[in-house]
């Protein structure tokens, strides 16, 4: 499917003025997110970062149902989260993936973890079969599909999970950090992996990081700080924004890295580079220059 | 050195025995035990012994494997053995190594002995074959089905299901988490492996604390895991693999029914004196 097509005006997740605490006390509450609005449309890919503690974790949480705002709402393709009898429907619309894949991986052979979501909702057998194979080919791991879950590397157990969510065939996946704990062969797997699914499968795709060169594929940029959105924009937008970035406790990709400190040493180069290959054809542009 | 344990682990294979139903072969070792307790005499014994040797062979599982099983109880096997030898004082004496004492080792015991370990060899052997060639899952779907006529009891059976699934599942992460912490406590001066009982024992407190906590907060982070899956406890779920009894399962039952009748048939036909001697239990 084309990207363009895929992007659409339509919203799938709202968040209006959401607060969240997980404290009862309430004096001197402390609130993870607060006063939040956003919108989630369908087919884009969305990238949320922000640093330890700044309330990212608790928006995949809020975005399914597995908390419900203390104030303001959230809606899922218009059904309110704080009902609980659209549970269900909001889970089966929102699948989230969490930081270890270990503590989130259910049965102990990968085709048989992949299979728990539609087995939870009551879907034919022949049909199970079929959307687990489709969901373990879209990650990758279709080969493995009768290995123990253990025996997997931290990535690939990790793609297992995901395939679980996609199994279940959501609308939207939210990604909680998925890949905190994976080595970089790991995680340039499972990065791959998600990018995959939204420019070829249509999937909107929430990405909640802290790695910013996670960021770069993304449609949108949101940079959470204290648990308010502190700016939006596309990867471009906000990558320029060092100090602002900085200020809130992330770190700059490399290549964004390299650019500042050629500019410190009196180097004029373009303000918007991304990709390692956007760097290495201006550093070449630059050569010619001054040959 | 812990992850060497393969008991209820689960080997995917393409044998006529993996292909068998779950419950067809929970039913079918059951009966095969309480017929290994109905043998009587050693020629019965070794016919049920056969019928597990070739189970094994069907399987395809390495024989390496089944050894590293029966390996884990051989000191239960020699305990057991050695206890028949010293208590049972039927038939002729062989050895009387104290003159002043009743105690002496009689043909009876040596033959209880033998029958008994190779009674729990046939047994772990089979058994040990059921979770090897079964996938958890499928056990444990199984189990779920055949204690499904105690729902009138309002047992729930699903949940008591779901429970042994991801016990499984979580034992080999488990194990892997007690190496990493030994070796961490190790490192932090911890002696594990040296010392008095008592002082050991003691030291493995410092183990079991950290897997405890990380234990209870694995169970939090899953329990979120699976409710975003949309996992509710009532028990309107699917299955990928659909449980049906075919041909296979009928020729299985047909043949252990053989081994059985022809173990029961020998245990109380005395045909040959070589099998007279009927050890006393």
């Amino acid at each position: 499917m084309d990207k363009i097509n895929a992007m659409t005006h339509e919203t799938l997740i709202e968040f209006s003025n959401v607060s969240f605490s997980y404290d009862e006390d309430e004096e001197n509450i402390k609130y993870a997110v607060k006063d939040l609005s956003f919108t989630v449309k369908k087919g884009e890919f969305l990238a949320v970062l922000g640093k330890n503690g700044s309330g990212k974790s608790t928006i995949a949480k809020l975005a399914n149902s597995i908390c419900v705002p203390s104030s303001g709402k959230v809606f899922v393709k218009g059904l309110d989260t704080s009902n609980s009898e659209n549970e269900i429907e909001v889970r089966k619309k929102v699948g989230v993936v969490f930081q270890n894949p270990d503590n989130q991986i259910v049965a102990s052979i990968v085709e048989e973890d992949v299979a728990f979501g539609p087995e939870n909702l009551a879907i034919d057998p022949k049909e199970i079969r079929t959307r687990v194979d489709d969901a373990l080919n879209a990650v990758g791991m279709y080969d493995r599909r009768f290995s123990e879950t253990h025996r997997l590397s931290g990535g690939q157990k990790q793609r297992v999970a995901i395939a679980g969510i996609i199994a279940m065939r959501p609308e939207c996946i939210v990604l909680d950090e998925p890949t905190a704990m994976l080595d970089p062969k790991g995680r340039a797997d499972v990065i791959k992996t998600i990018t995959a699914l939204n420019k070829d499968f249509g999937v909107t795709v929430v990405l909640i990081t802290h790695f910013m060169e996670e960021a770069i594929n993304a449609d949108r940029v949101m940079v959470v700080n204290d648990g308010r959105i502190f700016a939006v924009g596309t990867p471009r937008e906000i990558f320029i924004k060092n100090d602002l970035l900085k200020g809130c406790g992330l770190e700059l990709p490399d290549t964004a890295k390299l650019c500042e400190e050629l500019k410190k040493s009196g180097i004029s180069i373009k303000d918007d580079i991304l990709t390692e290959e956007e760097f290495v054809r201006e550093i070449v542009k630059l050569a010619k220059k001054t040959e | 050195m812990i992850k060497d344990i393969t008991i209820g682990q689960f080997f995917p294979g393409n044998s006529f025995i993996h292909k068998l139903d779950a419950r067809a072969k929970i039913v079918l070792t059951l009966l095969y035990i309480i017929a290994l307790f109905m043998c009587k005499n050693f020629f019965s014994l070794l016919l049920m012994l056969g019928f597990s040797a070739v189970c094994v062979f069907i399987s395809k599982i390495s024989p390496k494997l089944i050894w590293k099983s029966l390996r884990a109880i051989i000191f239960i096997v020699l305990f057991t053995s050695a206890l028949q030898i010293i208590y049972n004082d039927n038939g002729e004496i062989l050895w009387k190594p104290f003159e002043s004492r009743d105690f002496a080792v009689t043909t009876g015991g040596v033959f209880s002995a033998v029958f008994l370990a190779v009674r729990i060899i046939a047994l772990i052997l089979l058994s040990s074959l059921l979770t090897y060639t079964t996938s958890p899952t499928m056990l444990t779907d199984a189990i779920e089905r055949l204690l499904s006529p105690l729902k009138i009891f309002k047992v729930k059976v699903h949940a008591l299901a779901m429970m042994m699934t991801i016990a499984l599942r979580f034992i080999p992460t488990l194990i892997t988490e007690i190496d990493i912490i030994m070796s961490a406590q190790k490192a932090r001066g911890a002696k594990l492996d040296s010392g008095s009982i008592p002082e050991r024992m003691k030291a493995m407190i410092s183990v079991f604390i950290p897997l405890f906590v990380s234990a209870f907060r694995r169970a939090a982070e899953l329990a979120v895991a699976m409710e975003c899956r949309c996992y509710t406890d009532s028990a309107s779920r699917t299955s990928l693999k659909v449980m049906r009894m075919g041909i296979r399962d009928y020729i299985s039952f047909a043949v252990l029914g053989a081994v059985i009748f022809g173990a029961v048939f020998t245990s109380f036909y005395k045909f040959s004196s070589m099998f007279i001697f009927e050890p006393v239990m």
